[in-house]
């Protein structure tokens, strides 16, 4: 390889790429927006006015902060939902005039008191809740005149409480704590905010209500039709909203002991301010407490900032005001580019040298060379079976398949013409053989390793392993569970071709070359899931060996066949074993002691050039519409006999590519070759010329039937 | 400096100038199979260059020029070129000019049989790609390249020539008049009115006249292929052969110049990432994630690197109809075409087809 050559491989094997796109797919990442907007205010704010950073003013937005934040956890609960809450500012009122009613008016204990204004909260929101949630009033007009409502009620008692709550003096000691003290230099009002901050994180982000919500937010129809109960969800929403609006209003009367006619007016746009700035989708479905934290913290830093600065309440609020449309552009934007944005930045390809192509000119004399050997191949299931990856063929003759609705169908023996469903697995079932007992062990793309027991009984068994600990992409998932082979102790060994990419669009993954595949061991004796191998370029097929301590698995974009030993002395080597001129497939055993492997697709001189040169696919990933990409060329395949040890027997091709264009996997049975593709619509039967007739996978594997 | 930071944002996000989009086939050139259930009239290798002399049909196949007689069963070769023959003109009375390929061009009949062309001013005609008889005596000959003969038209293309000319040439006297030069790739000669000439510039995909007006001036742009030869129509119209469509993954692959120059250095040219004049016969071709065949079926809207497209242009150079052989089609890569006893007779050069297209008066009828 010459000198440049090395230097692209280490640059692109070393630096990582893929980790922008696997950033962007995580949820978290519009979190990013927020905190540049959060750092910008702080900077400029640093620069103007210093002191506004000071160890006392710091305390006081500590103080603003336990506030403003718990109402706004609540506002962004309810814009998750879908919805919007503008009586958060009357409802923080009424509570406050409930706590300090309670503690000075009526010098009751602190929980009782506290009880009191969560029932208050908790109430208000179960107005909204029952209006929006079960009626199924607009949340905007509703909450607007629950705002006006709930002045008017707090306005109605003002004057009569006012003074007697000023005149009155509480009669509980942790009240003055609460309000005034601090512990290790943070108010405990500081404290008990972070808490239910935390709290409401966990409960959003990893639990089932909090999924609920998002989904309901994100969109309601599909959410009642999976079965969600939307309207409690809403009511919930809004019930919860009113409960935060109480806490905050007990933090907010032990710190200020009083309140006036003005106590929380204008505490709604201050909040919605700060959650949109925060990144909270105003279209619902998207939003977390860490946004609606940060865009609070810069809304408050915006908003002291101003006032020390001396500026006019009035033109604050307009200062504010432009903030709030900026922040709505740049939502909206997001929301509509986003997707897009990872779409282009997510395929990070790398660089991959091949060997020189084998050739397979037919009159080349090569191994590889094309012909005609399967030109008459017998279809079974022509049409009624789609996208059959993998057949298999038990004692009795059935052949069993995948199909692409996820079912796995039987076609029964001997003619073939009845299909039944044999089990019904979702996902894209691929890779499929038969353990010791009997069971149909099968690979899932999409969802794993799973078995169907003689009575037809669907059976998780492993669909994570462990987790690597540098990835950004939770790789404990199984995305694209492959081809599997059991050994003779009955370990499942199984290839996760790609953790990147999932059934749907697999080819794109040779436009990585990356290395996003594993090898992986699945224990049933101890219920264990190991990664094996990693880092390997779309393992594929797999095979054991008939030595018990190795097996052959296909690396697919690489064009090769590897031996993995797994016991014995050599436990732990990888050696290549065969380049092939293709992209190889499933790997299965011949009754002669030698190994099958499909091709599912060749190798093409433009392709292999453009697999040295990822800037290139790089830049036509993002110029050039996914349908027009370069592919590999997964029309045309064929099936290769080979040696352990490396030795080609023979090819067979199907030159017209009227009957099996592409092929996915073929396993011989009783001296004929069934053949399966994942993109055909049917399977085949070829007579093999000198097989041994009486041959079957299971009596190879495990013995002669018991 | 703005201009500089504009180009550098457009070539970041595939935009402006740095578009890889290509004009959508609609309206009149609203996609269709008749060239897949056109009748054919005769087949033979690398069919093209059809004309209509003295009621027989001209077609050259490779090296050889053939002449179908009305009612004949099978064409008979009457001339043997010493190279591929890539363009042929008939005069109407008896005279024909043939090009060779790397050569030039040899006239034979008429007048000035047996005259030869070999060089302009401007050097040997290496690349003659059209040529029409204005009259008797005034011959137009468009050469595609400079570099590159006619048989190599892909790697013009992939090195974006613009060395291509048009001459008319007074037979009478000898002397050849540089017409227009720096032209991409002129593959298709019709006269227009006045004593204006029409010329198909293919690499550019489009129509340019020449002749009145200094330089040539645009008439239809924006075509969805790369257009070949300019026929009149009896009509009052032309009839527009377009070889090969256009394609997004070739079209960034035109501007990726490294991958370009190392594609032609490495790859033999029918893989390269490149319009053809037929394609899918070999897996060695590079496929876009469209042509993948799902269930056995290749789309006819997959991306392509051959197609085959007739247009009918009217007298103002707007199209009005079209042939199309679509992706899963075989009629592929129509670069001739002519009348023919009242019938337009298309030539497929890629599978070596001739199609008869149907009856042309019925189409008067269509137009006001």
């Amino acid at each position: 390889m010459s000198v440049a050559d090395t230097l692209t491989r280490v640059r692109y094997r070393y630096f990582p790429d893929h980790v922008v796109g696997e950033v962007l797919s995580k949820r978290w990442a519009d979190n990013a927006i927020a905190f540049v907007a959060l750092v910008v205010v702080v900077s400029v704010f640093a620069v103007v006015n210093g002191r506004m950073f000071s160890i006392a003013q710091l305390n006081d937005l500590a103080g603003q902060m336990s506030e403003y934040g718990l109402v706004a956890i609540g506002f962004s609960i309810v814009m998750i939902s879908g919805g919007i809450d503008l009586s958060v500012g009357s409802v923080f009122a009424l509570c406050t005039m409930m706590v300090l009613v309670a503690m000075n008016v009526w010098q009751q204990e602190l929980w009782l008191a506290a009880l009191e204004t969560l029932c208050v909260g908790a109430l208000c929101g179960a107005i909204n809740g029952i209006l929006i949630g079960y009626f199924r009033l607009r949340a905007f007009l509703t909450t607007l005149i629950t705002l006006i409502s709930f002045r008017s009620v707090y306005d109605i008692f003002i004057p009569d409480v006012g003074t007697r709550i000023v005149l009155g003096t509480p009669n509980s000691a942790i009240w003055e704590v609460l309000g005034s003290g601090s512990v290790g230099g943070l108010p405990y009002s500081v404290l008990v905010a972070a808490v239910f901050a935390l709290a409401f994180h966990v409960v959003l982000s990893r639990t089932r209500p909090g999924w609920h919500l998002a989904a309901v937010g994100g969109s309601r129809r599909s959410a009642f039709n999976a079965g969600i109960n939307v309207r409690s969800v809403v009511f919930s929403a809004y019930m919860t909203s009113g409960i935060l609006c109480a806490v905050a209003a007990i933090l907010y009367g032990a710190q200020l002991g009083s309140i006036g006619n003005d106590t929380g007016v204008g505490l709604e746009m201050l909040v919605l301010t700060a959650v949109v700035v925060g990144g909270v989708s105003l279209g619902g479905g998207r939003g977390s407490v860490a946004k609606a934290l940060m865009g609070s913290v810069t809304v408050l830093v915006l908003n002291n900032g101003l006032q020390a600065l001396s500026i006019q309440g009035s033109t604050a609020s307009m200062i504010l005001g432009f903030v709030l449309l900026g922040a709505v552009f740049v939502d909206v934007r997001w929301v509509k580019n986003k997707n897009k944005l990872l779409n282009s930045a997510y395929v990070s390809p790398a660089f991959l040298k091949l060997p020189a192509c084998p050739e397979t000119a037919s009159d080349s004399g090569s191994p590889f060379a094309v012909n005609d050997a399967l030109r008459d191949v017998e279809a079974i299931g022509l049409g009624r079976v789609e996208g059959p990856e993998d057949p298999l063929i038990d004692r009795d003759g059935n052949v069993y398949s995948g199909n692409r609705q996820g079912d796995i169908v039987r076609f029964l023996a001997p003619d073939f013409r009845t299909m039944e469903v044999y089990a019904h697995t979702g996902g894209s079932p691929l890779g499929m053989n038969f353990d010791r007992e009997g069971n149909l062990v099968v690979c899932i793309g999409g969802m794993g390793l799973y078995m169907v027991t003689p009575q037809r009984e669907v059976v998780k068994l492993t669909d994570e392993t462990n987790r690597s600990k540098f990835s950004i992409i939770d790789d404990s998932r199984l995305r694209l569970a492959d081809d599997l082979d059991i050994a003779h102790d009955g370990r499942i060994f199984f290839s996760e071709a790609s953790y990147r990419y999932s059934a749907h669009d697999w080819p794109v993954d040779c436009l990585e070359s990356r290395g996003n595949g594993r090898l992986i061991c699945y224990d049933p004796r101890d219920k264990s899931t190991r990664t094996v191998l990693a880092n390997l370029i779309f393992p594929n097929g797999m095979c054991c060996t008939q030595d018990k301590e190795s097996l052959l698995f296909a690396e697919s974009w690489a064009c090769r066949v590897n031996r993995y030993w797994f016991d014995g002395p050599k436990r732990g080597k990888v050696e290549q074993v065969l380049a092939l001129p293709g992209y190889p497939d499933n790997i299965n055993r011949a009754s002669d002691g030698n190994y099958w492997v499909a091709l599912v697709g060749m190798r093409g001189p433009s392709l292999d050039l453009a697999l040295t040169m990822p800037a290139f696919r790089k830049r036509m990933t993002r110029q050039v519409a996914p349908a027009n990409w370069l592919f590999p060329n997964i029309n045309t395949g064929c099936v290769v006999k080979f040696t352990d040890r490396g030795e080609v027997l023979g090819t067979y091709w199907d030159l017209g590519g009227l009957n099996h264009p592409m092929v996915t996997s073929v396993k011989e049975h009783k001296g004929y070759l069934y053949l399966g593709g994942v993109s055909n619509n049917r399977l085949g039967k070829w007579k093999v010329p000198g097989a041994d007739p009486s041959w079957t996978g299971p009596d190879s594997y495990w013995g002669p039937r018991s | 400096m703005i201009a500089a930071l504009r180009d550098r944002f457009d070539a970041f996000f595939g935009r402006g100038r740095f578009s890889t989009s290509v004009p959508v086939m609609d309206g009149p050139l609203q996609p269709n199979q008749l060239l897949e259930e056109a009748e054919v009239v005769v087949t033979r290798p690398a069919l093209d260059n059809l004309a209509s002399v003295d009621g027989a049909v001209l077609f050259s196949s490779g090296e050889d020029l053939f002449r179908l007689p009305r009612g004949a069963a099978a064409p008979a070769p009457i001339w043997r070129a010493p190279a591929p023959i890539p363009c042929v003109a008939v005069d109407g009375a008896g005279a024909m000019a043939i090009g060779v390929d790397g050569v030039g061009i040899d006239i034979r009949g008429g007048r000035h049989d047996g005259r030869q062309i070999r060089t302009f001013v401007s050097g040997p005609l290496v690349c003659p790609t059209a040529a029409l008889f204005v009259d008797e005596d005034t011959l137009i000959v468009a050469l595609g390249s400079a570099e590159f003969e006619a048989a190599e038209w892909k790697r013009d293309l992939m090195s974006r020539g613009r060395s291509g000319s048009v001459w008319r040439v007074d037979l009478a006297g000898g002397k050849a008049e540089l017409v227009a030069g720096g032209l991409a790739f002129p593959y298709g000669v019709a006269r227009a009115p006045g004593n204006d000439i029409l010329i198909s510039e293919a690499w550019e995909h489009r129509i340019v006249r020449l002749g009145s007006q200094p330089g040539p001036h645009v008439v239809l742009d924006g075509l969805p292929g790369y257009p070949a030869r300019l026929i009149a129509a009896s009509t009052g119209g032309y009839w527009l052969c377009v070889f090969a469509p256009r394609n997004q993954l070739v079209e960034f692959v035109l501007k990726e110049r490294d991958f370009c120059g190392r594609m032609m250095a490495d790859v033999p040219p029918n893989y390269w990432i490149a319009p053809a004049l037929v394609s899918g016969a070999s897996f060695k071709e590079p496929l876009q994630g469209g042509g993948v065949k799902q269930m056995g079926i290749l789309k006819p809207w997959a991306p392509a690197r051959s197609y085959g497209l007739v247009v009918e242009l009217d007298r103002d150079v707007h199209p009005v109809r079209s042939w199309h052989s679509r992706a899963d089609g075989k009629m592929h890569g129509v670069s001739s075409a002519c009348e023919h006893g009242g019938r337009l007779i298309a030539g497929a050069k890629g599978p070596g087809y001739a199609l008869d297209l149907g009856a042309v008066q019925g189409f008067v009828a269509e137009l006001a």
